[in-house]
């Protein structure tokens, strides 16, 4: 094997790593906020490290932060193009005359009701009564905490991103010309994982939730993250009753 | 190439390996004078992978700080939190202790300094100086960066096993030999290699913690006391369930085999026994920090159904002596079991309980039911009065006074 060719299927071989997909859910109701609305984002978790030569995540506490910022900016930017007024909770505690344990209540409850989501709608435990769109609530809660705060949505976000060592590029490189003497290894890069999900303050529905899983982008920079920020809420799709009537 | 990876030379060198990482299953013991902490008041990390590591436990702590199952009671979590900076050596102050109602032995450690202590562990020690151990035990991992170091390891260890791995794949495939077993071999021996180093950072935050606490003037015989404790309820567990004891403790177990921990332990306090002056239990100090917490504390235990540990439990706790509390939990144990037999030793248990002047009223209540069904009227009446007098607002009184009155 001559070395230019190496290197070409080398670089070919981290450039053809980059796929990008979506799925999303939403209520068979649901219409898009659009106009004045607005939207409060409930302690947004991100992530961002390295993967180490051996495939381990390492988080780097100075990526997190400028992607988080980085992330937040793009977000209210986005959200501000469709009209919205968006406000980022930090703590429990950011809103007055909402005590940190109705929150803290409130982000429980939407980790319960998350993760029933993906089990019944991304891993594929269907439930025959939760076919069509999604159907879930957080209830009276969510009902209460939007009173409390006069928002029209809570949007629950987590983000994951992540980059490859020089080690692990080198392991990338090596798994593939494997593939030459019989030995085919594809080695995992850096990868993003992000999810948003949608909460409805007025009835306390889960109107739309929406699940990222990309090989390719950077979070690092502001292109990066308004890249993500479009792809995980830019093409939020109206629910099957509005539509069909709409047709 | 092909001379020079043979597949036996390969297979040499991961038996190499793997017997590297067994040979640290048997460790030497830490002696406590060897530990020194290796933070001081203040720590902040500096270098990237460990502040990373931190910002990902602040998060963890948020949650915890904010969970619904933290006992509130003020008085209860400084107690523990003052025994904290006794023995929790010299960055003591900064850390962060959070009390879980949750009725199992354990608490543990975060890299950047929050300790979660499970009410469990409070229902099962003697006194002061058993808790003060766990405690300092846990410091230990702080103050000698267990997780970082940890962390490390297991990066090196993944980074070297992945190349090990992708070069036997091409270099066999180049060669002609399938190498996959091989690299399972080397896989066996990395995990292996890994939870030793995870035993050897135990045994140094026993050794850690042995130190810490007889510089605080506790004895550090209770150290190895709690191990026993633990071996002991495990078996006694597994001896009523009529099942072979699970001791936790395996090849892949990340910590020590608690009968070389203990021996260890022993050997260790003997050592700092030495070098100290008068050692303090503190037996009425902790009675009287979990005074009003300790009903509450069996009766979490009592009700996980598992009798052997239970019984085993509360006759740990009366070899400081018997009391009304004690006896009345254990004629508990009995009632929820509810085997043949049992309601007779139920109702011994509630007859003693009743004999001493701190039983529950709860007691009371239950050795008037237990003699009302051995036909013993009158005595029933006296018990059932006394428990309506000992609790007037208890949630079953107003029935029990209207049975009486029938």
């Amino acid at each position: 094997m001559g070395r230019r060719s190496f290197l070409l299927l080398a670089g070919a071989s981290l450039a053809l790593g980059g796929c990008v997909s979506t799925r999303q859910y939403t209520d068979v109701e649901f219409e898009p906020p659009q106009g004045n609305y607005s939207l409060i984002v409930m302690r947004p978790d991100v992530q961002v490290g390295s993967i180490s030569t051996g495939g381990l995540f390492e988080a780097r506490a100075d990526w997190t932060e400028q992607s988080r910022a980085n992330l937040l900016r793009a977000l209210a930017d986005q959200q501000a193009g469709r009209g919205g007024r968006t406000r980022i909770m930090e703590t429990r505690d950011a809103v007055k005359g909402v005590a940190p344990e109705l929150v803290a209540d409130l982000e429980r409850l939407h980790n319960a009701v998350g993760n029933s989501i993906v089990l019944h709608k991304y891993v594929g435990a269907r439930l025959p009564t939760k076919r069509r769109g999604i159907d879930w609530t957080l209830g009276e809660d969510a009902v209460r905490f939007g009173r409390a705060t006069g928002m029209d949505y809570a949007l629950f976000l987590y983000a994951q991103d992540s980059f490859a060592s020089t080690g692990r590029v080198a392991m990338q490189v090596l798994g593939l010309a494997g593939c030459f003497v019989g030995f085919c290894a594809p080695v995992g890069g850096g990868s993003q994982t992000a999810f948003a999900s949608l909460v409805d303050l007025k009835t306390g529905d889960v109107v739309w939730f929406n699940v990222l899983q990309s090989q390719q982008g950077d979070v690092r920079t502001p292109e990066g993250s308004a890249q993500m920020v479009e792809r995980l809420l830019g093409r939020m799709r109206a629910g099957r009753n509005i539509r069909e009537r709409q047709q | 190439m092909t001379d020079l990876l043979t597949r036996r030379a390969l297979l040499g060198g991961f038996g190499c390996a793997c017997c590297a990482g067994l040979a640290g299953v048997a460790e030497a013991r830490i002696s406590p004078h060897a530990m020194k902490p290796l933070i001081t008041s203040g720590y902040r990390p500096t270098e990237k992978d460990e502040q990373g590591l931190w910002q990902q436990y602040e998060r963890v702590e948020h949650e915890i700080a904010g969970s619904n199952l933290l006992v509130q009671d003020k008085a209860l979590t400084s107690y523990v939190g003052e025994l904290t900076e006794r023995v929790g050596g010299p960055a003591a102050k900064d850390l962060r202790i959070y009390l879980a109602h949750i009725p199992e032995f354990n608490a543990f450690m975060a890299p950047t300094g929050f300790m979660v202590v499970f009410t469990g562990l409070l229902t099962r020690m003697r006194d002061e100086a058993q808790l003060a151990g766990v405690i300092a035990h846990e410091a230990g991992h702080f103050l000698r960066r267990h997780h970082i170091r940890g962390w490390r390891d297991l990066r090196r260890k993944s980074d070297v096993l992945s190349i090990l791995a992708m070069g036997a794949g091409v270099g066999g495939g180049a060669a002609g030999v399938y190498l996959g077993d091989a690299v399972r071999l080397a896989e066996m021996g990395t995990i292996l290699s890994l939870f030793s180093y995870s035993r050897e950072l135990e045994a140094e935050a026993d050794a850690m913690g042995l130190k810490l606490i007889s510089e605080a003037a506790y004895d550090p015989l209770a150290m190895p006391e709690t191990w026993q404790q633990l071996i002991e309820e495990v078996e006694a567990s597994a001896r009523m369930r009529k099942k072979r004891p699970h001791r936790g403790y395996s090849l892949f177990a990340t910590h020590p085999a608690p009968a070389s921990r203990m021996t260890d332990l022993r050997a260790s306090s003997r050592e700092v026994t030495a070098a100290s002056g008068p050692q303090a239990r503190g037996r009425d100090r902790f009675l009287k920090a979990i005074a009003a917490h300790r009903s509450g504390f069996l009766d979490d235990q009592v009700k996980l159904n598992d009798p052997g540990a239970s019984l085993y439990i509360i006759e740990n706790l009366a070899k400081d002596g018997w009391n009304g509390l004690l006896r009345f939990y254990e004629a508990e144990v009995w009632r929820l079991r509810g085997e043949k037999g049992d309601d007779l030793r139920a109702a011994q248990g509630y007859a003693a309980a009743v004999a001493y002047p701190d039983a529950p009223p709860e007691a009371w209540r239950n050795h008037g039911y237990a003699v009302q069904k051995a036909g013993r009227r009158e005595e029933a009446k006296a018990a059932l009065s006394r428990y309506l007098a000992l609790a007037p607002k208890a949630t079953d009184a107003p029935m029990i006074r209207f049975s009486l009155a029938q």
